[in-house]
Order: structure tokens, then sequence, then C-alpha cells
């Protein structure tokens, strides 16, 4: 059967690119480990990848179309740093790159016609990297004079999926922080006022890791499905666990190991970077796994607190990487009302101080006032029920009981001055004159 | 002279309470701060455990106190040994009525009586009735920023609502700090103004003499002259 594998014709390909099939099934094994695919074994994702090879000789690569919006190109950098011949880039075999502003061979009318036919064909994926700009009719980025806006729906609309690649495609990233004027926003929140119903899959992360958007492209290439996603539409297996469940440096957090200052013997050691304003703690994907530039090191392998790239909702632009953790450095981002900026403990501390200091002076009022340690002066009658006698909360012609120490009662008309509760204000402080006095001299006299 | 405090104002239960909350909020403030900023070494995990478990034991500590407010009796004023349900002195109350700008001008030194009321006056009233919902929010902040519980839609609802794990911690802060501010407010009120005979109802559960108060007459009815310790 002309579709089926053997392995003479996939080692032949392989050879060609100069990977053995060590490689090659190590490269697999990668893939069922980290990029992701669920619920896949090593031979499976194998003879699924051996067959697609197979696929592709044929001619039937998958096509991928992948636009730019308001982006810096990082994302496409860093996918096109996959090192040649890593094995990795043998998944690039099976995708057809009919447009890219960077990649692709062409350029201006015939790439843009490439394009044409692409859609025009259906059955491909759409990778979309950089923001949308909202602002000005979508006219801030244009190619050939038409908004980016008009160009992703269109190429949106009939794929199979799009793949919204970096933190500025999910939502806005950096350029959807206060105040943003263009009023920057993510694919999905896009396509979703455009009434476009194509499935997004959201990699955040800025730059995106490169090995996870092949993970999701051997999905959708090879098992024909997308990864499993999660209520922001992000793959469940990057991007549900956080970075410091994940973190190498775990160990040294719990024990409450940190780096307080850059060159200094714990850095060296490679404490926890908790105290340097680390976000691990709070930002969810798999960067301790899958690492960065074939996987060598990461951002805390490397020594620098975890920046929170991949915080985006993709629902919310406000939700976005720069805004939500910025200042990096410190443990809370800065909160703004109108254009006054502030730090949250700067608020809390001011706040606190000035209600201490209130406290005490209010004290010291108490005390000048004589009303301290329970020296209260009951109001005879509540002032409201003396200015409306007709509604009285208060009953106040009832007599009065005294018990005395023995526990005798005694029974005084209303109105009688009970003797704790002196008649005058001269007589309430000279009461109380005599009860402070009286309690200095307990005090010299428990000196002596 | 101060009411007297008999052990029906302040049923026993609610004492036991009170202490739970007391060195819980003292314990989450405390391992509260280290999380924010770890000042020292060598304490991480244990601040941590401490955190979460005092964080438990104060949400259920707050939900069994609410409960028996409706079944337990308690007096609704000071210096009286009549009862009823305790929510009744979490309701407004007719020995308050029309003594708030009473109880502010007392506390501003423009009147120099002590204005009448029941148990709780009413800016007492007003603060302890927020407490529990406050320690309700705090503890569905905290458990939305716990990772065990992080990821339950019920807590993940309200991180999103929010704007993220940032936020969420940032509320959970502040939340922290209005705690803080009732403590003082309220740890310095119950120094100034009840004194050591009602640190010793609330932390020994000792009763001690005063004024008295008739809860039918909404007035104070007489003296008691003995030293109940
Ligand atoms: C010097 C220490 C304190 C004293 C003398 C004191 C006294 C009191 C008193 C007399 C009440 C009325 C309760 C009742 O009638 O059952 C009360 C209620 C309350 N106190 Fe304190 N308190 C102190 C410290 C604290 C601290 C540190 C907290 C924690 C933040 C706290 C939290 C509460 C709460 C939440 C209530 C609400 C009512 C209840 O649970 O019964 N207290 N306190
Ligand atoms: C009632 C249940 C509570 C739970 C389950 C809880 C849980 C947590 C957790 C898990 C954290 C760590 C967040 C992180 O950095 O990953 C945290 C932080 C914190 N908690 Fe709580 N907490 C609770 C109540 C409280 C209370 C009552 C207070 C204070 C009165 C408090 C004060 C703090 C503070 C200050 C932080 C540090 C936040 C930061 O990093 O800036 N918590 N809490
Ligand atoms: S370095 Fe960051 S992610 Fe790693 S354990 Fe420390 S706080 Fe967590
Ligand atoms: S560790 Fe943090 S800053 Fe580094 S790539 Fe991952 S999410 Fe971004």
């Amino acid at each position: 059967m002309k579709s089926e594998a053997t392995a003479s014709e996939l080692e032949n390909i392989l050879e060609l690119h100069g990977v053995t099939r060590r490689s090659f099934m190590k490269l697999c094994g990668a893939i069922v480990a980290a990029a992701g695919v669920s619920g896949l074994t090593v031979p499976r994702v194998a003879q699924a990848l051996e067959q697609s090879v197979i696929g592709a000789k044929e001619g039937n690569l998958y096509p991928v179309i992948w636009l730019e919006g308001a982006s810096c190109t990082g994302c496409t950098e860093a996918f096109a740093q996959l090192r040649v011949p890593d094995p990795a880039s043998l998944i690039l075999e099976m995708i057809s790159l009919n447009y890219n502003d960077v990649l692709s061979a062409g350029a201006g009318e015939s790439l843009e016609e490439a394009k044409s036919q692409t859609i025009a064909a259906g059955n491909y994926i759409l990778v979309y990297e950089g923001g949308i700009l909202q602002e000005w009719g979508g006219y801030a980025t244009r190619i050939g004079g038409r908004p980016s806006t008009e160009i992703l729906t269109e190429a949106a609309r009939d794929a199979n999926a799009v793949v919204a690649l970096g933190s500025c495609a999910v939502n806005g990233g950096w350029m959807a922080a206060h105040p943003n004027p263009s009023n920057a926003c993510g694919v999905q929140q896009y396509l979703t006022q455009a009434g476009i119903s194509t499935p997004v899959v959201n990699v955040p992360g800025c730059p995106a890791n490169p090995e996870w958007l092949v993970s999701i492209l051997t999905d959708v290439v090879v098992m024909n499905s997308l990864p499993q996603l999660n209520d922001q539409n992000k793959p469940a297996s990057l991007f549900d666990q956080t970075i410091h469940d994940l973190c190498p440096r775990r160990g040294h957090f719990e024990n409450g190991e940190f780096v307080r200052q850059y060159g200094t013997k714990e850095e060296s050691e490679n404490y926890c970077l908790y105290a340097m304003g680390c976000r691990g703690p709070q930002t969810r994907a798999a960067c301790p796994i899958t690492l960065y530039n074939d996987r060598r090191s990461w951002c805390v392998d490397a020594g620098a607190p975890c920046i929170g790239c991949c915080e985006a909702n993709p629902n919310d632009p406000g939700d976005n990487w720069v805004e939500v953790n910025a200042p990096f450095a410190n443990r809370h981002r800065k909160l703004r009302i109108g254009d006054w900026q502030f730090e949250p403990q700067t608020l809390c501390l001011a706040i606190t101080g000035i209600l201490a200091v209130c406290l005490v002076i209010h004290g010291f009022g108490m005390k000048k006032a004589g009303r301290l340690d329970g020296n209260v002066r009951f109001e005879k009658k509540r002032r409201w029920d003396a200015k409306h006698p007709d509604r009285s909360i208060g009953d106040y012609d009832e007599p009065l009981t005294i018990i005395h120490e023995d526990g005798t009662k005694e029974t005084v008309p209303a109105g009688t001055n009970l003797p704790g509760v002196p008649e005058s204000d001269e007589a309430w402080k000279k009461q109380h004159a005599a009860q402070v006095a009286a309690k200095k001299a307990d005090k010299k006299g428990g000196r002596k | 002279m101060d009411m007297a405090e008999y052990h029906e104002t302040h049923p026993l239960p609610f004492i036991v309470t009170h202490w739970i909350n007391l060195v819980c909020m003292i314990c989450l403030i405390l391992s509260g701060f280290y999380i924010h900023f770890p000042a020292f070494d060598g304490f991480m995990g244990v601040a941590r455990g401490i955190h979460v478990l005092c964080g438990i034991v104060i949400t259920i500590n707050i939900i069994v106190r609410i409960v028996m407010t409706f079944i337990v009796k308690s007096a609704p004023g000071n210096g009286t040994h009549e009862t009823k349900a305790d929510i009744y002195s979490w309701l407004p109350q007719k020995d308050n009525r029309h003594q708030l700008t009473a109880w502010i001008g007392y506390y501003l030194f423009l009147r120099k009586e002590h204005p009448l009321g029941g148990k709780y006056g009413v800016p007492q009233k007003i603060s302890y009735v927020l407490i529990p919902f406050l320690i309700l929010f705090m503890a569905y902040t905290g458990f939305a920023l716990w990772e065990p519980t992080s990821q339950l839609p019920f807590f993940l609802a309200g991180t999103e609502a929010f704007g993220g794990m940032m936020s969420m911690r940032i509320i959970h802060y502040f939340m922290m700090f209005v705690f803080i501010l009732f403590m003082f407010i309220h740890v310095y009120l119950s120094f100034a103004e009840g004194g050591k005979g009602m640190m010793k109802m609330m932390f020994f559960n000792k009763e001690h003499g005063g004024l008295t108060y008739d809860m039918k007459t909404h007035n104070v009815s007489g003296e008691d002259e003995r030293n109940l310790e």
C-alpha cells in the first residue's frame, strides 16, 4: 500500500537530513515527554511521523500561513533559531510554510498570491504573531495598503485553527498596557468580536517557545487534532502548572534560601529568586521543563527571575504580562489611579501609619478626658430621647436596684445618683483624680 | 463607672472562638508578611504551612461562629442576665437607635457622656458585622492563590474577574491591612474603653460588677457593687 510507512523510505529521508534513527526516536520521546502531545506513546508518535513523512514525499504537506500583526518578529526569530539539522526541524518537513514575512523565499505580489491560493484551497493552519491594533480602523499595521485586521479576518475565516503565537497575539501583550492608545487586543478576542468561530490555540510567551509551536503543529498535522486546551484555550499540558511548581530551585524556596542581591554567594549557589521578584509562583507555563534554545537553559537557570512573560488572559487585554508584572523586581505591580502610580505597599504602610498616629493622639485625649480604663460616664438619658420625649427609646422612670458587695439588694427611685456615678462634672473629675492618685500610690507602695 | 459584664454577655463558646480568631489572625499576619517578603532565611516552608493551616482554621472558626450566633443565646447588653439568640446582637437593636452620631461625637470629644446602647455600640456593631465577611473574602482570595485550590472553577472565576493572580495577591495583601487597621482600632478601644475588667472577661471569662442594664426599659437599671472575680 502506498500510504503505509516503510522503514527504508523513512530512513532515506532521515539520512538526507543527516539524522540517525536513534536521534529520530529521541525526538519522538521528547515530543511525548515534554512538548505535550497528550496521551501518546513514543512508538505511536514515531509511526505517525513516519506516515506523514511519506505523505510529505507525495506533496501533501499541511499548509501553514504565518501572519504578523503588530509584532517585533521575535517569535519568528525564536522559531527560526531551532538548530538545523536538529531533529525538531524535521517536523518542518511536514508543513508547507506558504506565507511568512521573514522566512518565505518569495516576496511582494507573488507571495500575496500564494497566500490567496492557500486560503482558497482551504484545510490550512494560521499562525498569527503580534497584537491586533484595533484603533484607526486597523491601519496602524498594513500590508499592501490593507489593514492587518482585514487580513486576519480573511485568513482566519477558513482556517482549520488559528495559533495565536506569543503574548501579543494572545491578548495584545505589552501594547495593551495602559494607556493602550492603539486599543490592542489578542486574536481570540478580535475574532470573537468579528463573529468568526475558528478555534484559537493560545500560546503565550515573549517570545513564545518554538518547541511549543512544534508540539501543536505535531498534534494538528500528525494526529489531526488540537491538543487539549484549558479554559483560556492554552494547551493544558503546557500551561496548567506554575513555573514555581516545576522549578528546580523550589527546594531552596521551601528552605527559605533566597538570592537577595546579584553578585552574591547566594546567587552563585543558585538559590531561589523569589526575593528578587520572581513571578514563577503566579505564572503558568512549562518553561522549566521545555527549556529554551534547544533545551539548553531557561530564565531562572540563567539566573534571571521569571518576569511572567507567559501571563496573558486572551479575554482581557488589561491582564497583559507587562502591566501585570512591572516593575519586575518588586513583589507587586504598581497600581494606578488616573495617571498617578503608586506601590500597594507604600499606600498600606502610609494608611496604617496615619491610623497609628491618630490612635496615639486619641489615646492622649482619652487620658486627658479621664476616660481610660473603664472610667466611663454614661449619659443619663439618650440625647435623642431628651429631644423627642413622645417617641423616647428608653424608659427613664423605673426605680433602680443596687446590688451591694454582700449581695443584698436595695431599690432606689429613678433619678437617684448611684454610688459609682458622680453627680456633677466636678465630682466626676474629682473621682477620677482620686482613682489616678490611688493607683500611683499603689504602684509606689508595690515597689517598696 | 463602666457597665457590669456577666457570663451571659460573653458566653464561653464565643470566648473560645475569639481566642482562636485572635491566635490565627496574628499567625496569619506574621506569616503573611514573611511570605510577602522573606526578611530572613530558612522559614518559607514553615511560614506557608502555618499560613495555610491558620487560614483553614480561621475559616472553619468563623463559620462555626456564624452558626453559633443562631443557636447560642447571649445577652444583647452589658450588665444584664437576660438572653436572646446571639444574632440579636448583630442586627440593629432598639437600644442603639439614633445613637450613631452620639457615638461619633463621643469619640471626637464633642460630647462628654458615653452614649447608652446595647452590648455593641453602633460603630462596634458595624465593624463586627463586617469581620465575618472580610474573613470569608480573605479565605476566598487566599484559596485562589493557594496552588492546590487555585484551579478550581469557583476560585478561578474570581481570579479572572479580578484580572489575574497578581491582582488577587494585591487584594489579598490589601485585605490584610484592613484587618490590621481593624485590629489597631479594636484592640485600642478594648484597652482604652473596656480596660482591665473587659480583658479579664474576654480572655479569662471573669465577670465584673458595674452598672446594670434593663433590656425592657433600654436604660441603666442600677448598680452591681460586687467584685465578681
Ligand atoms: C486586647 C485584645 C482584645 C480584646 C480585649 C478584645 C475584645 C473583644 C470583645 C469584647 C469583643 C466582643 C465579642 C463578644 O461580645 O463576644 C470582641 C470581638 C471580636 N474581636 Fe476582639 N479583642 C481583642 C483582640 C482581637 C484581635 C487581635 C482580633 C483579631 C483581629 C480580634 C477579633 C475580634 C473579632 C473578629 C470580633 C467579632 C465578634 C466575635 O467574634 O465575637 N480581637 N473582641
Ligand atoms: C483564610 C485563608 C487564607 C488562605 C488560604 C491564605 C493563603 C495564602 C497563600 C497560599 C499565600 C501565598 C501566595 C503566594 O505568594 O503564592 C498567601 C499570601 C499571603 N497571605 Fe494569606 N491566606 C489566608 C488568609 C490570610 C489572612 C487572614 C491574612 C492576613 C490577615 C493573609 C495574609 C497574607 C499575606 C500578606 C500574603 C503575602 C502576599 C504577597 O505575596 O504579597 N492571608 N495567603
Ligand atoms: S526561582 Fe522563582 S519559580 Fe523558582 S522556586 Fe524560586 S520563586 Fe519559584
Ligand atoms: S520563565 Fe517566566 S519570563 Fe522566562 S520565559 Fe517562562 S514565563 Fe517568560
